[in-house]
């Protein structure tokens, strides 16, 4: 007699392992969709020195010309400064702005003050040099373009509604893990959870593709597999943080499209910043003054049943005022008052005893400083200030170090400090390459296992694979972030996405180290994994400076 | 835009770093993964179905000592056997942390890190695991050990292969049904879930002159030119030095054989705690030994704050010495393979046994204890000993070089009684130590574990002098 309870095992099991290859596709797909070529490597204008007889391509959206060797736009000439001026576009055409040039810049002739519009035809003239200004296709030869796109000839992307169609079903699959967990009680729970988690992401696709017009849906996708992945988790841990993550990630994605709303205009930004840091600064008192103490660190506060992390929400404030300074291209490199910003904030944070997301500002701070200056000595001088002020408050508050003393010995400590630690990894070890499936895990019994721990139930429950795969997922934002730095509409929008995804990074490593003893553990959270509210908001408001950065975004709508 | 795009390759350094974490990771989870698992907290194969889906383990012969029959897990039928195998072995408890079947409970349940332990019970594979031991030397012994109702230890093994034959300890419960310990019987379980072979360390009495004699040999160039003279007693450093009785004119030899304290407390003294704590160090006795990863027992010498009258004291194991069988039985082994220790090992290994065949020795990569001299006049007064004063037919023909000792423990307890030695045998290479505390004289206790034990597993190597 063929026993029927084996097939239904090997189901079962066959689920599990193609849950990790389908992982990979998605991921895969997200990817290759971003490398898509979006136009054709044409010079946006071009500049025709009839003299010389020489076409300089324009190929950005705000260009510096000069005689430096670093400028966009190089001209070889002694009489031109080596910060000549900016050539930058905008939604009502192509301006010119001198960046105090010792000769001037002129257009048709005329010596230009402030922000001066160029029309095609005219005569851009910089020291000794003549320019006429032209349209891109007046450029003939050949662009090379960054690796990180594909050729132009390649097959068309995947279909957004297609990866969208994807991104479901892997989360349908979950729920059907979810649904056969080995407890067998509660069965259909996460077929309910399923249907308002596919609700709210083709809820979200429609707003972006129907009523915003936007074209492209890859980083979403990408972030909605990210989200849905951490909610579908949680429905076998508890059943209402599953909810309530569903519904801060919806107020996410709001949050995304307001922020990307709000930073529609670059030239506008910069006002915003004054009333911004003020906002930061309030946020952060505010969790000081009414914080509730939670694991060693007063960073929450709560208001009516809702408690937020008001951390979080300031590290998107953070990286859009630490963009934000620069009011012409390369001309501000005054950071006294961004250094100033960040030294209260990382105060502060440190003040409410929260050391893994003072670190992350740390890292970010270190990120914007080096993108606006260029400047190692300023990155030399912050790690030194910081080593020395760590090592002030070590010398007042020694039972601080305690917390780290664990740290690379967490097997000695296995039953105090290092708990965490040796179950993540054991736990992590015991899923193997495919996991134990969804809602059979044991690392979910322990404390912030949703939290700071998400990495080792991922793995404990997905398997080795899929952990690794979303982690590298969220890494290789960078790769992205950075691939379109050229292609953004201002260098706000390349310097705040480059940094979004460098947060991420930081954080995203601090987190799986953290929880794997290679780093001391901080107790901050997996990007878009981790249980918690205001983390998943954050991590969606980060994504906007990003998908911001794409020029497509602002650009004609289909 | 191009200095933006420049500068942003810091984040790549990030992302770098972050890379090269993760690749860490993987490579620490590659390495360590199956000691990862191995925690009792872990759910996944601890608890209620802990050994449900676990593979069986044998003994050298193919004896089953544990298997799971219909998910549950029976062992040896023979009652003697499942005993004295039970720190060996384990039980369901897993509360012998050393035991195989903690040790290796992730192997028997199949795990691996391709597969983890994700499998349901109807498609999980396990796998069984091959000791070394005899389970007819273990009952052996038990059976002998057993009987004094004391805690104690034995331990034999192969000086040559590193195979451990026997190995067993007390007290003991059986593993197929072990006893609800309670408040009121919990001394009478004191200790039990500890394998004295290689958790314990035990003070080692006159055995320990074997130390004090490896040192003379080395520094004292006419020892076997002396004799001293034995009352019984003797005033060393402020107060007496005793014996159990007057051994009268003896030379070294005799001293040894006779265990005469007096010889070897003067000898300590003569010495000096400096030449004393270093021989004891070049032995090993203040180290831990690897048995398949478990660390055994560190034992204790140290007479550097000690006064004339502990040094003396110390040089016939009193003190405060303190030694492990199992240490005891490679110091042995070390003395019978020429001075270089043989790391032991309970778990055979497939490739060790094809390569000890053709003549490459894997384990026998031990410490050198001994020079090859020393340990030369070693064995031959350790063989007088046997042959000279307890008669050379009490291990069934094997040629045995020996030393036994009373291990005096203050208190109102009785001292421990010693045995450690080896056979000389070609093809039965095995040293040994025995341990019963609380009991009398180590030829008298010890000596009869021992022997049962010795003639068991030399049989069952197939050793001429007893099969013959």
């Amino acid at each position: 007699m063929f026993d029927l309870s084996v097939i239904f095992d090997i189901g079962v099991v066959a689920l599990r392992i193609i849950l990790p290859v389908y992982a990979l596709i998605i991921v895969y797909q997200c990817y290759a969709a971003m490398r898509r070529h979006r136009r054709g490597e044409k010079p946006l204008v071009t500049l025709y020195n009839p003299t010389t007889g020489l076409k300089l391509p324009v190929l950005f959206w705000e260009n510096s010309i000069g005689r430096s060797k670093s400028s966009d736009v190089v001209v070889d000439d002694p009489a031109v400064s080596r910060n000549h001026c900016v050539l930058l576009r905008r939604k009502d055409g192509w301006f010119v702005t001198d960046t105090g040039s010792k000769s001037g810049t002129f257009v048709n002739g005329k010596r230009i003050h402030g922000r001066t519009q160029v029309l095609i035809d005219d005569v851009i003239t910089v020291g000794n040099s003549e320019f006429e200004f032209k349209r891109g296709a007046e450029y003939d030869e050949q662009l090379k373009s960054s690796w990180f796109f594909s050729k132009v000839s390649n097959k068309p992307a995947i279909k957004s509604w297609k990866l969208m169609l994807l991104v479901t079903v892997f989360h349908f699959f979950m729920c059907v893990e979810a649904m056969f967990w080995n407890d067998a009680t509660n069965q259909y729970a996460p077929l309910v959870l399923f249907g308002a988690l596919a609700a709210v992401e083709w809820g979200f696709f429609f707003v972006s593709t129907v009523v915003l017009k936007r074209i492209n849906f890859e980083l979403e996708a990408l972030a909605l597999f990210l989200t849905g992945i951490g909610v579908m988790l949680l429905i076998r841990q508890n059943e209402k943080s599953a909810y309530t993550q569903l519904i801060a990630a919806a107020i996410g994605m709001v949050l995304f499209c307001v922020i990307i709303k709000i930073i529609e205009d670059p030239d506008k930004v910069n006002k915003l910043r004054i009333p911004m840091m003020i906002v930061a600064v309030l946020l952060l008192l505010s969790s000081i003054v009414l914080g509730k103490i939670t694991y060693g660190a007063a960073n929450w506060i709560v208001i009516g049943p809702v408690s937020i992390q008001p951390s979080e929400l300031v590290k998107i404030i953070y990286i859009f005022i630490g963009a934000s300074a620069l009011d012409k291209l390369q001309t501000n490199k005054n950071l006294f008052e961004f250094i100033i910003f960040s030294a209260v904030c990382v105060g502060l944070l440190a003040l409410m005893g929260d050391f893994g997301t003072a670190l992350i500002f740390f890292m970010t701070f270190l990120i914007i400083a080096f993108m606006r200056s260029g400047d190692f000595k300023t990155i030399i001088l912050a790690v030194a200030a910081a080593v020395f002020g760590v090592t002030f408050i070590l010398q007042f508050k020694p039972y601080i170090a305690d917390r780290f003393k664990v740290w690379g010995h967490a097997w000695q400590y296995a039953q105090a400090e290092g708990y965490q630690q040796t179950h993540v990894l054991t736990f992590l070890a015991s899923g193997g390459l495919f996991g134990v499936g969804i809602g059979n895990g044991f690392l979910k019994q322990v404390g912030a296992s949703e939290s700071d721990l998400v990495f080792g139930i991922v793995a404990e429950e997905m398997g080795v694979i899929v952990a690794i795969t979303i982690a590298i997922a969220v890494g290789a934002l960078v790769i992205y972030a950075r691939a379109i730095t050229t292609r953004s509409r201002s260098t706000f929008y390349s310097i705040s996405a480059c940094c979004a995804a460098g947060l991420l990074v930081v954080q995203l490593s601090l987190n799986i180290f953290g929880a794997t003893d290679i780093l001391p553990l901080t107790g901050v959270t997996f990007p878009f994994i981790s249980a918690g509210g205001s983390s998943i908001m954050a991590c969606w408001g980060l994504i906007a400076f990003i998908k911001a950065a794409d020029e497509r975004t602002y650009a004609v709508k289909r | 835009m191009k200095r933006v795009l420049r500068r942003s390759t810091l984040i790549f350094i990030f992302t770098l770093a972050f890379i090269g974490g993760m690749g860490y990771l993987t490579f620490q989870l590659i390495m360590n993964a199956d000691d990862w698992v191995d925690q009792p907290y872990n759910a996944h194969i601890s608890g209620s179905g802990g050994l449900a889906q676990a593979g069986a383990i044998y003994d050298r012969n193919g004896e089953v000592l544990a298997q799971t029959v219909d998910g549950e897990r029976v062992y040896n039928e023979n009652a003697s056997v499942r005993k004295s195998l039970l720190h060996v072995v384990g039980d369901n408890s897993l509360n012998i942390s050393t035991a195989a079947q903690s040790m290796y409970r992730s192997q028997l349940s199949g795990y691996n890190l391709f597969w983890g332990l994700n499998m349901p019970q109807s498609l999980r594979s396990s796998n069984d695991l091959k000791l070394t031991v005899d389970a007819k030397a273990c009952a052996a012994a038990y059976d002998v050990l057993s009987s004094y109702d004391k805690k104690g230890a034995c331990v034999i093994y192969n000086y040559k292969t590193g195979e451990i034959i026997c190995s067993v300890s007390t007290k003991g419960y059986d593993p197929q049904a072990p006893p609800e310990i309670t408040e009121e019987n919990e001394s009478e379980y004191e200790g039990v879930y500890l394998d004295n072979v290689l958790s314990s360390s035990y003070t080692p009495g006159s055995i320990f002159k074997i130390v004090t004699a490896a040192a003379a040999i080395e520094n004292i160039p006419d020892i076997y030119d002396r004799t001293w003279d034995c009352a019984g007693s003797e005033e060393i450093g402020g107060s007496d030095i005793t014996c159990v009785e007057p051994h009268g004119t003896i030379n070294f030899k005799e001293a040894m054989a006779h265990s005469c304290n007096i010889v070897f407390a003067e000898l300590a003294v003569e010495l000096g705690a400096d030449v004393m704590n270093e021989t004891a160090e070049k032995i090993g006795i203040n180290m831990s030994f690897e048995v398949d990863g478990v660390k055994t027992a560190k034992g204790h010498y140290d007479v550097s704050k000690a006064n004339t009258n502990q040094l003396a004291w110390s040089g016939v194991g009193q003190y405060n010495d303190e030694v492990n069988p199992m240490q005891m039985a490679i110091i042995c082994g070390a003395i019978a393979n020429g001075g270089k220790a043989t790391n032991p090992t309970l778990v055979e290994d497939g490739a060790a046994s094809i390569l000890s065949a053709i003549g490459i020795n894997k384990s026998g990569n031990g410490r050198e204890m001994f020079s090859k001299d020393t340990a030369a006049q070693l064995d031959e007064i350790m063989r007088y000993t046997i042959t000279d004063y307890y008669g050379d037919d009490l291990f069934g023909g094997l040629t045995v070089c020996a030393k036994t000792g009373t291990g005096e423990v203050g208190d109102d307890k009785e001292p421990n009684g010693w045995m450690v030695g080896y056979s000389k045998d070609e093809d039965c290479p095995l040293a040994f130590a025995c341990v019963v505390e609380d009991s009398g004289f180590g030829f008298t206790y010890a000596g009869p574990v021992v022997q049962a034990a010795m003639i068991q597993a030399a049989k069952s190597l197939g050793a001429s002098a007893v099969t013959g």
